[in-house]
């Protein structure tokens, strides 16, 4: 059992395709909700929950959960863990980023890509007292306390869609250089 | 019978030891004959011979990319046709990412997206920027001092070190082979002495003769052509910049749409002084900070975001935090 537990969360981090394990997860319903609880801690790992449930404050919810524990309502498993998968690329900030900006987003991220990374890992700094923001590329970096992340959304909405117009400066910024004079 | 055996295993590592030292020999010979070797050469002379060989020269480097603490390996073929360069650039990790320059335009390819290409006179390869520079008038901002010998990728390389001669740009090392006179390793480095990007070649391969492949994919034809110019509005900025570092000039002002951001409109100038390129956005203020200031820092590269008013100031480029800020200090509206 653990060994399974195990091989689920390599499918889930995308590092093994086993096919006899997914066709088990498509008819053990058990699995399935195993799988789709390994992506959920994914997501809180990677601080990403917050744009799943963007106006909802988690820590609340977490406690409701808990609360009820046996049932097990807060993940979808009516889908098939196909789609689930699916779902969890789209999650993935670096798919998502590049679909965002189009075909311009390229020629940037081949020169610069360096600078882009860097950029979508971080997250909106919180305890900002010399104003020197330093990034990161740890995978966990993105992570905040879930407390934190409820109380502050306002402001780090505003922090992360500005982190946004960043990026586009700098993937403009790129584009010039090729069309220096 | 001990003696013997003893006898016959050293005249086995002698051999071996004979067979790869004459290949060792062999290859060097073959590369140093090409270039005529010259002794007692000054730093300048150094680089400049550094800018022909990249410029002119057949060749294939491995080298990567060091930045905190990841490095990312990449590879750039380069070849001379009827004295046009041809230069083919990828990354050796991660998902395919390729470019080919040739011509006046480079393409781009990348795996699951759409290939297109765009108009680049400039050289966009990894040491392009040094390979560029006027030395001769950069020795207005710079020095250049020899620091010795040393070696990398297998080759002696002498070490050559730029020292700004203010604190509003970066110094660097420059490790130049002393056969083929190609650069093997850059070091960008600030006032206190700290490397903050590097790049470090790992393998060199030059050649007389343009590697065969790169020939065969100058016939290759290009992915469609993006007109990039078209999102600007040719007008100047309405805004100017007070004040500049030694050495740097406005190469552009203009107006321009951000096609990655809503295509969001936006007065834009472009600083360079022959290495690095700055950018100054300046357009109206969307979203307030806590802060009116943020500064965002990635080995060398600046990201220098200001509000004031009801508009926002941003500066990109490879400069110290004092340089932006002093540049954003001096920007003006035009009267």
């Amino acid at each position: 059992m653990k060994d399974m537990n195990e091989q689920l969360s390599a499918i889930v981090d995308n590092e093994l395709i086993d096919e006899q394990l997914i066709n088990e997860l498509l008819i053990n319903k058990d699995k399935q909700d195993q799988f789709s609880r390994y992506h959920l801690i994914g997501d809180v790992i990677r601080g990403d929950v917050a744009d799943q449930f963007l106006d909802i404050d988690i820590s609340q919810q977490v406690m409701a959960k808990i609360k009820q524990q046996d049932t097990n309502d807060f993940v979808v498993v009516d889908e098939p863990p196909k789609k689930i998968a699916q779902q969890t690329e789209n999650n993935n900030n670096v798919i998502s980023f590049v679909k965002r900006f189009g075909q311009y987003a390229i020629a940037a991220s081949v020169a610069g890509v360096v600078v882009l990374t860097s950029l979508m890992t971080s997250e909106p700094t919180i305890d900002n007292n010399s104003g020197l923001e330093v990034l990161k590329t740890v995978p966990f970096g993105g992570a905040n306390p879930v407390s934190l992340q409820a109380n502050k959304k306002q402001s780090q909405q505003d922090a992360k869609e500005h982190n946004e117009r960043l990026e586009a400066l700098l993937n403009d910024h790129q584009l010039q250089l090729q069309a220096q004079p | 019978m001990k003696l013997r055996l003893y006898f016959s295993t050293l005249v086995a590592a002698l051999l071996v030891f004979i067979s790869s030292g004459a290949f060792a020999l062999q290859s060097t010979e073959a590369v140093a004959a090409k270039i005529e070797k010259k002794e007692g050469l000054t730093a300048i002379e150094y680089l400049q011979l550094m800018q022909t060989a990249y410029k002119n020269s057949n060749y294939e480097i491995l080298y990567l990319n060091n930045l905190k603490n990841t490095a990312e390996p990449k590879q750039l073929i380069h070849g001379v046709i009827n004295q046009e360069e041809i230069a083919y650039f990828r990354y050796l990790n991660g998902v395919m990412r390729e470019s080919l320059q040739y011509r006046g335009k480079i393409s781009y390819f990348e795996q699951g997206s759409q290939a297109y290409t765009l108009q680049s006179t400039q050289n966009q390869s990894v040491f392009a920027n040094i390979a560029n520079f006027d030395y001769d008038k950069g020795d207005a901002f710079y020095d250049y001092i020899i620091l010795g010998k040393g070696r990398i990728a297998g080759k002696t390389a002498m070490a050559i070190r730029m020292i700004s001669k203010d604190q509003y740009r970066y110094s660097y090392i420059v490790w130049i082979d002393t056969d083929s006179y190609l650069p093997l390793r850059l070091d960008t480095l600030n006032n206190a002495n700290i490397i903050l990007e590097q790049i470090m070649v790992v393998s060199l391969q030059v050649s007389g003769k343009i590697n065969p492949w790169l020939e065969s994919l100058s016939h290759q034809q290009l992915p469609e052509l993006i007109n990039f110019s078209q999102t600007s509005n040719h007008q100047a900025s309405l805004w100017k910049v007070g004040w500049l570092p030694t050495g740097f000039r406005v190469v552009k002002d203009d107006q321009h749409k951000l096609v990655m951001y809503q295509n969001e409109p936006v007065s834009y100038i472009m600083l360079n002084d022959g290495i690095v390129s700055v950018s100054v956005y300046i357009a109206a203020k969307k979203i307030a900070l806590e802060n009116k200031q943020k500064i965002i820092q990635r080995g060398a590269t600046v990201l220098y975001t200001y509000q004031k008013n009801n508009f926002e100031i941003n500066v990109i480029g490879e400069i110290p935090v004092a340089t932006a800020k002093r540049l954003i200090e001096s920007i003006s509206m035009v009267k």
